[in-house]
């Protein structure tokens, strides 16, 4: 072969670039998560329903087959929407009502007096569990409307008043003083500065109060109510209907997912366009 | 005049203005609307409730000292197999592509399901005993564990690691000298949360399926309708909880980071703490 073939052919072969090196990587990567994701779904599945029959009793470990077949069988009597309705309407009330107690609290807690006297609230909101509420407001107010609502802003608020309270206290000074100077009134002000900035706080403020608040409801609604889901888990444990109890609890496990991941985090993502959109600049 | 406006006048302010709005709450549903609750604890009876719990006086199978040592017992157990696996799958998560996508999604699961749904399925599976609260434990805290580890191996340093390889650094001495320190805060902070978020999901797990303990005994007093009893016990459960997260921990924190002489040792959990906080996924590591 002359030098000069030799040339020739080289220039013909296809060049391997480093991005096609990186794409090469990033799809095998992908190839590789997808794989031992679905993986992760067949052992657990897998796992769970051999363990049924052969691990433990079918009635005290009902089958994921079973679970469907129940989640069918109620879904076609007609309880389920009623259940579903009586719980998530509680849940809007009480978190609504636990988001204007912890941001008034929050936004109160400015003061250094009034941040002294909250200060151990907010420590018995944070550190008591949310069963101890539970059972108090059950004890006072039985079968009363007041009691769940009660028992989630009791649980709830300290959430929200301590992220308020740190955005507040994470303020930018320096843009606020510079609007000072510029004569800026407080309504832009507001609208430009401070409310941008609590945004974030806020906003994880009610991801992690909804989460909680919707697992106290249904907590309450065990010991002192007649309607909802957490009243028909009940009725399901005391009649050791495991299958019953699994296929409640799954299907409002699954709604509650659904409202936390997609519609939250779609709200979040419609709010906070206007960051992404400077870092895409 | 100075004495008052301090904050810490404000501070013990606070209880002195509950138990205002308790005794003024009780006066106006005594005399204008009866109807509005079904029991009505009144502070002197829930004193005298509270003098004989701590004079070992009760009604109850075990006393108040007693109970929480059993919960306390349970949730200690359940604290350490939470820590020992969870550091396990975290580690895992943290260095391979694939085991983070195999448990991922039920990490995620696990950490979003109510405490009260694994109380009341170990209580039909498990009936009495021992085995469903500490298994309880483990559920509610591991998913923290997880995650915080995951995090904490993310975070090192990349300099050190590559650093390390560069020097020819065996495989094992790199994560001992490299990977476990930088972990330390996370550990920290997962070891944290876990215990908080196990004793929630303890109290739970024992007012279903238990018949002896904090939440049983708080049952207890529910059933016997005793609403004196149940703000007691809550009072109680209050105490315990400050005792513990602040006290037993920031001391531990003290003393785990001397070696970090520019933060305080608190802060820097707390950084840890509040850092976590946005980036997590739901909590209730709060209320849970």
């Amino acid at each position: 072969m002359t030098a000069t073939a030799t040339a020739d052919e080289g220039l013909t072969e296809p060049r391997i670039t480093a991005e096609d090196i990186v794409r090469r990587n990033r799809r095998r990567d992908r190839t590789v998560i997808w794989f031992w994701r679905i993986m992760g779904y067949v052992t657990v599945l897998g796992v769970w329903q051999y363990a049924s029959g052969r691990w433990m009793r079918e009635e005290l470990l009902p089958s994921p087959t079973k679970v469907l077949s129940t989640f069918r069988e109620i879904w076609a009597e007609g309880d389920m929407p009623s259940a579903f309705q009586a719980t998530l309407s509680r849940i809007a009330v009480g978190f609504a009502l636990s988001f204007v107690v912890g941001l008034a609290v929050g936004i109160l807690m400015q003061n250094r007096w009034l941040e002294g006297f909250f200060k151990d609230a907010v420590l018995i909101g944070i550190t008591t569990p949310g069963l101890i509420w539970a059972l108090i407001t059950a004890i006072i107010f039985g079968n009363r409307m007041a009691g769940p609502l009660i028992a989630v802003v009791l649980t709830t608020f300290a959430l929200i008043t301590v992220n308020v309270h740190e955005g507040i206290k994470a303020l930018p000074k320096d843009l606020i003083d510079m609007s000072k100077a510029f004569r800026v009134g407080v309504v832009k002000r507001n609208r430009q500065i401070v409310i941008p900035h609590l945004a974030p706080y806020i906003f994880t403020g009610v991801r992690f109060g909804f989460s909680i608040a919707w697992k106290i409801v249904v907590l309450t609604e065990v010991f002192a109510s007649s309607t909802g889901i957490g009243f028909e888990m009940r009725v399901a444990q005391q009649l050791f209907q495991l299958d019953v109890f699994l296929t409640w609890i799954l299907a409002f496990y699954v709604l509650a997912l659904f409202l936390e991941k997609v519609v939250l985090e779609q709200i979040e993502r419609h709010f906070f366009r206007w960051r992404r959109g400077l870092t895409a600049a | 005049m100075r004495v008052l406006r301090s904050p810490l006048t404000a501070r013990l302010l606070f209880p002195v203005a509950v138990l205002v709005f308790w005794l003024v709450s009780i006066e106006l549903i005594q005399h204008v609307w009866p109807f509005a609750v079904d029991v009505l604890p009144r502070p002197s009876e829930v004193r005298d409730f509270i003098w004989d719990e701590l004079r070992l006086d009760t009604f109850a199978p075990y006393n108040v000292f007693e109970t929480f040592w059993i919960s306390l017992k349970r949730l200690g157990i359940g604290w350490l197999i939470a820590m020992g696996l969870g550091t396990m799958i975290g580690l895992a998560m943290g260095m391979s592509k694939g085991a983070n996508a195999f448990f991922n999604d039920w990490v995620v699961a696990v950490l979003a399901m109510p405490n009260l749904a694994w109380a009341l399925f170990v209580s039909m599976a498990f009936g009495f005993g021992n085995t469903g609260p500490i298994i309880v434990v483990v559920l509610t805290g591991i998913p923290f564990v997880i995650i915080n580890v995951r995090e904490g191996v993310r975070n090192t340093p990349r300099e050190l690691f590559d650093m390390s390889r560069s020097f020819r650094v065996s495989q094992s001495k790199t994560m001992r000298h490299v990977l476990l320190p930088s972990l330390m805060p996370f550990m920290f902070a997962a070891a944290r949360y876990s215990f908080a978020l196990g004793w929630k999901g303890l109290v739970v797990a024992e007012v279903f399926g238990g018949d002896d303990g904090a939440g049983w005994t708080m049952k207890f007093w529910y059933d016997a309708q005793r609403a004196h009893g149940v703000v007691g016990y809550a009072f109680f459960f209050m105490v315990f909880a400050i005792v513990f997260e602040r006290f037993v921990f920031d001391t531990i924190a003290k003393r785990v980071f001397r070696w970090r002489p520019s933060l305080t040792e608190v802060e820097v959990v707390e950084e840890m703490f509040e850092a976590e906080a946005p980036t997590l996924a739901p909590a209730a590591q709060a209320g849970r």
